[in-house]
C-alpha cells in the first residue's frame, strides 16, 4: 500500500469522522474543501489539486514546458479541435504526436472529450444524462458506490471533501453508469477512472468519458467475471516473453500470476500508480492510441524492475518479486523517461490482438467458454471515430468562451456574480470554433490573455477573431506560469459564454443556451444533498 | 521489509469479507499500525507483512488483502493460494455483511487449504452504538463452524492485535502438531532458505517446513 496514503494519524481520523454528510454541504462552498477535513494552509497542494505530497509530485521531476511553447501547443490544438473530423482522418500522425508530447493542460479535458469520442455521444445523446441523473438508482449498486466515494484520491483536493462536490459528481457520474448499462453494474475500478475524468471536466462529459472507456477501451473490464482483465494478465505475460526474456523467466519459475501484480495498473489505466504528472502523460497516449499503451507501460515498468540479472538477485521469491513490483522506483515512473520508454517498445495492435487470440484459445480450452461477451476493443480515438462517425454539428466547439480585445466595458450577468462572490480567478479565454486555419505570425505570438492597458491586438491580425471574456474579475490572470495547469480551471473553459456580442455565429449563442439551464442536481433524488448554487460554483 | 530478517516461519494470511468492513484498515493496523478513515478502495491485491515472536520462534506474517466486491472473486484463486490461514471480517453494524458469511466461508474452502485457520472477525466495535450484530449469534456462528472468533476495532485499535496473534499461534499450533497429515499445510516458503545470521549458521532454521 501507497505509505502515502497513510500520512494521517488515527488522532486526526477521528476528528474528522464527526463532521456528517449532511452538514458538509453547507460549509464545503465557502472556501476551499480541503480546509474542512483539517488540512490547513500549511499542507502544500500541488499544481494537479494533491494535498501534501500525495502522488508523488515533485518539484525537482516535474517537467514544466515552457509558457511560449505552452502557448503555441494551445493554438495548435485549438485549432485541431475545431476541426477535429478533419485531422482525425487526414493528419492523424500528428495529431497522435501531439498526444505524445503532452496535451496541453488548460485544453486537456476537452481534448480526452474528443479524442475518446465522448464529445459525440455526449451531442448524440442530448438529455440523457440529464435523465439518468434524475432516476433515483438501483439501492444496492448505490450503496456500494457509496462506500467508496470517499476512498478516491482522498487527498485530493477535489474528492477530499465528504459529501463535497468532488464526491457528490462522483456519485452522480457512477448512478449514471450503472442505469445507463444495468446489466455491468457497478465495479469499483471504474471510480479512480471516473474521478480522473472529473477532475477535467463537468460530470456530464466525464460519464462520456467513462462509457467510452468501458465500452470502447477496456470493453468487460468492469463487467462481473473479470474475463476481460485476466485475459489481458494472460497478454501482458506473453508480451514480456517478447520484450524481456529474463522477467519472463522470473515471473514464470515463481508462479507469479499476472493478476497479483497487473489488476490495479490495467484496470486504473495506471492512474493509482504513477506519480500525477505521468499519469496524465500516460492518459494523453491511451486515449490516443488505444490500450496497447497502457500494456507498453505494463511491459516498461516490468522491464526496468525485474529486466536485469542484478535486480532478480534482490528478489527471491514470490513475496519479494510482488514487493519489488509495487515499490517501483521513482525514477522510472518519471514522465520523460517512462513516455521514451513507451514509445520504445515495440508492441503494436496487432501485437496486442494476435496474442488475444492466441489467450482467447487457451482459455477455452481450460474454462469454457467466457460468460462475458464483450464487444471488440478499439484501439484509440481514430478507430472509435470510425465506428462511431459524428456529425459536424456533433464536433462543434460547445460552449466556447470568447476572447476578445479591445476590452468591452464589463457586463454582469449571473454566472459572473457567483465568480465574483467566489473572488476566484477566472482565467480562462478560448478562441472560437470556427477559428481561421491561418497560420500565426512568426515573431509574435498574439496575446489572447491582455489585460486592460496592454498592448493591443492589431485589429488586422488575421487570428483574433476573439472577443475577450468581459469578465471584471479579471485580476491578475496574467502571470508568467503556464495557462492554468490545475485541473479544476478546465471546467471554467466549460462555463457558458457572455452576454458578449459573439464576434459572428448564433449557433455559438444557441450552443450555449443549453448550458445555460438549470442544473438538474436539485431533481435528483440521491442521497447527497446540494443546493443549485453551490453547484453553479464548483468549478468556478 | 526486512528480507535479512532471520525467521522461522513465514505465514500466508488472507482477509475476505465484504466491501467496506475494515479489511484494508486491519492490515494497516496490523502491520504499520496506522488507520485510515480514507484509505482507498482496494483494487487488485495488496499485502504487508510483520514479523512477530511466538513461542520463542520469529513468524514473518504475510498478510493479504484484496477487494471484497463480489466479482472480485473471479479472480482471487491466486490469492487464496498457500494461505494458511484466514480472518474473514465483517462489519458489526452492518447485518447485510455478516449475513454474507457463509457465502464467504465457502468460497474460501472451494479456493483454499481445507486445513486453513479461520477467525470470524466482528470489526468497527468502536461503532457500538450502531451495532447490528449481536455478539453471541456471531460467537455461536463461529463455534458450530469451528472458527476462532474476536470483535475488533481498527480505528481503536482494539483487538487486532490478539485477532492476528491467535490465528498466527493456532497455525503454528496446527503445523507443529502432528494432526496435520504431510504436507496438506505448509508454512508458506518463498523458494529461497532463510538467510543465515552472519556468523551464525546454526541459529536459523529454513524457513519452510512441510509436515
Amino acid at each position: 500500500m501507497a505509505k502515502i496514503e497513510n500520512g494521517r494519524q488515527s488522532a486526526d481520523s477521528r476528528s474528522i469522522r464527526t463532521i456528517s454528510s449532511s452538514r458538509m454541504d453547507d460549509e464545503s462552498s465557502f472556501g476551499s474543501d480541503s480546509e474542512i477535513n483539517g488540512f490547513t494552509n500549511d499542507r502544500h497542494t500541488d499544481k494537479y489539486g494533491f494535498i501534501g505530497g500525495a502522488q508523488r509530485y515533485s518539484e525537482e521531476s516535474a517537467q514544466d514546458v515552457p509558457p511560449e511553447v505552452l502557448r503555441q501547443r494551445e493554438i495548435k490544438w485549438l485549432d485541431m479541435l475545431s476541426n477535429w473530423d478533419k485531422w482525425m482522418v487526414k493528419r492523424h500522425k500528428k495529431v497522435r504526436l501531439r498526444c505524445q508530447k503532452g496535451i496541453p493542460p488548460s485544453l486537456r479535458g476537452r481534448a480526452w472529450l474528443y479524442l475518446s469520442g465522448g464529445k459525440v455521444k455526449r451531442e448524440q445523446n442530448r438529455g440523457k444524462f440529464e435523465e439518468l441523473d434524475s432516476q433515483a438508482g438501483d439501492p444496492k449498486e448505490l450503496d456500494v458506490i457509496e462506500k467508496d466515494l470517499h476512498r478516491q484520491f482522498p487527498f485530493h483536493e477535489m474528492f477530499v471533501s465528504r459529501g463535497g462536490h468532488g464526491q457528490q459528481d462522483l456519485f452522480r457520474v457512477l448512478k449514471a453508469y450503472t442505469l445507463y448499462r444495468p446489466e455491468e453494474g457497478y465495479c469499483q475500478a471504474q471510480a479512480p477512472i471516473a474521478a480522473v475524468l472529473l477532475m477535467h471536466m463537468p460530470a456530464e462529459d466525464a460519464f462520456w468519458g467513462l462509457v467510452q472507456i468501458c465500452e470502447k477501451y477496456l470493453p468487460g473490464y468492469y463487467s462481473a467475471g473479470l474475463e476481460a482483465i485476466q485475459l489481458d494478465g494472460e497478454i501482458l505475460y506473453a508480451l514480456t516473453r517478447r520484450v524481456s526474456p529474463l522477467t519472463y523467466r522470473h515471473l514464470e519459475k515463481h508462479k507469479i500470476e499476472p493478476i497479483l501484480y497487473m489488476t490495479e495498473w490495467f484496470m486504473c489505466a495506471f492512474s493509482r500508480t504513477l506519480p500525477w504528472a505521468s499519469v496524465l502523460r500516460v492518459w494523453d497516449m491511451f486515449l490516443c492510441d488505444g490500450v496497447k499503451i497502457i500494456f507498453r507501460v505494463g511491459l516498461v515498468l516490468l522491464k526496468c524492475m525485474l529486466g536485469t540479472r542484478e535486480k532478480l538477485k534482490a528478489c527471491q521469491g514470490q513475496y519479494e518479486t510482488m514487493e519489488l513490483l509495487r515499490a517501483i522506483e521513482p525514477r522510472y515512473m518519471q514522465e520523460g523517461f517512462l513516455v521514451r520508454e513507451v514509445l520504445e517498445v515495440p508492441v503494436s495492435e496487432r501485437d496486442v490482438e494476435s496474442e488475444h487470440h492466441v489467450q482467447l484459445k487457451r482459455w477455452r480450452k481450460n474454462h469454457g467458454e467466457l460468460h462475458w461477451k464483450s464487444p471488440p476493443r478499439m484501439h484509440g480515438a481514430r478507430a472509435i471515430m470510425a465506428s462511431e462517425p459524428p456529425s459536424r454539428q456533433d464536433l462543434r466547439q460547445n460552449p466556447t468562451i470568447i476572447v476578445k480585445s479591445p476590452l468591452p466595458p464589463p457586463q454582469p450577468t449571473p454566472q459572473l456574480k457567483k465568480g465574483e462572490k467566489k473572488g476566484k480567478e477566472e482565467k480562462k479565454s478560448k478562441k472560437k470554433g470556427s477559428m481561421k486555419k491561418t497560420p500565426p505570425p512568426v515573431t509574435e505570438i498574439p496575446n489572447p490573455y491582455n489585460l486592460p492597458g496592454d498592448s493591443k491586438l492589431p485589429l488586422t491580425d488575421p487570428l483574433p477573431q476573439l472577443t475577450l471574456r468581459d469578465s471584471p474579475v479579471q485580476n491578475p490572470l496574467f502571470n508568467d506560469t503556464p495557462l492554468s495547469n490545475t485541473p479544476k480551471d478546465s471546467h471554467l473553459a466549460q462555463q457558458p459564454a457572455l452576454n458578449d456580442q459573439p464576434a459572428f455565429n448564433d449557433q455559438l449563442v444557441l450552443n450555449d443556451q443549453s448550458f445555460l439551464k438549470e442544473s438538474p442536481l436539485q431533481k435528483s433524488r440521491h442521497s447527497l444533498s446540494s443546493t443549485e448554487a453551490d453547484h453553479q460554483d464548483t468549478y468556478l | 521489509m526486512g528480507s535479512d530478517e532471520a525467521y522461522n516461519f513465514v505465514f500466508k494470511v488472507v482477509l475476505i469479507g465484504e466491501s467496506g468492513v475494515g479489511k484494508s484498515n486491519l492490515l494497516s493496523r496490523f502491520t504499520k499500525n496506522e488507520f485510515n478513515h480514507d484509505s482507498r478502495t482496494t483494487i487488485g491485491v495488496e499485502f504487508s507483512t510483520r514479523t512477530i515472536q511466538l513461542k520463542g520462534l520469529v513468524i514473518k506474517a504475510q498478510i493479504w488483502d484484496t477487494a471484497g466486491l463480489e466479482r472480485y472473486r473471479a479472480i482471487t484463486s491466486a490469492y487464496y493460494r498457500g494461505a494458511v490461514g484466514a480472518l474473514l471480517v465483517y462489519d458489526i453494524t452492518k447485518h447485510l455483511t455478516y449475513e454474507s458469511v457463509e457465502r464467504w466461508l465457502k468460497e474460501l474452502y472451494d479456493h483454499a487449504d481445507p486445513n486453513i485457520i479461520v477467525m470470524l472477525v466482528g470489526n468497527k466495535t468502536d461503532l457500538g452504538s450502531e451495532r447490528s450484530v449481536p455478539t453471541e449469534d456471531a460467537k455461536d456462528f463461529a463455534e458450530k463452524n469451528g472458527l476462532l472468533f474476536l470483535e475488533t476495532s481498527a480505528l481503536e485499535s482494539t483487538n487486532v492485535e490478539t485477532a492476528f496473534q491467535n490465528v498466527l499461534g493456532e497455525i503454528h499450533r496446527k503445523v507443529s502438531s502432528k494432526e496435520v497429515t504431510r504436507g496438506s499445510i505448509s508454512a508458506v516458503s518463498l523458494s529461497s532458505p532463510v538467510p543465515r545470521a552472519a556468523g551464525d549458521p546454526e541459529e536459523t532454521k529454513p524457513c519452510c517446513r512441510n509436515l
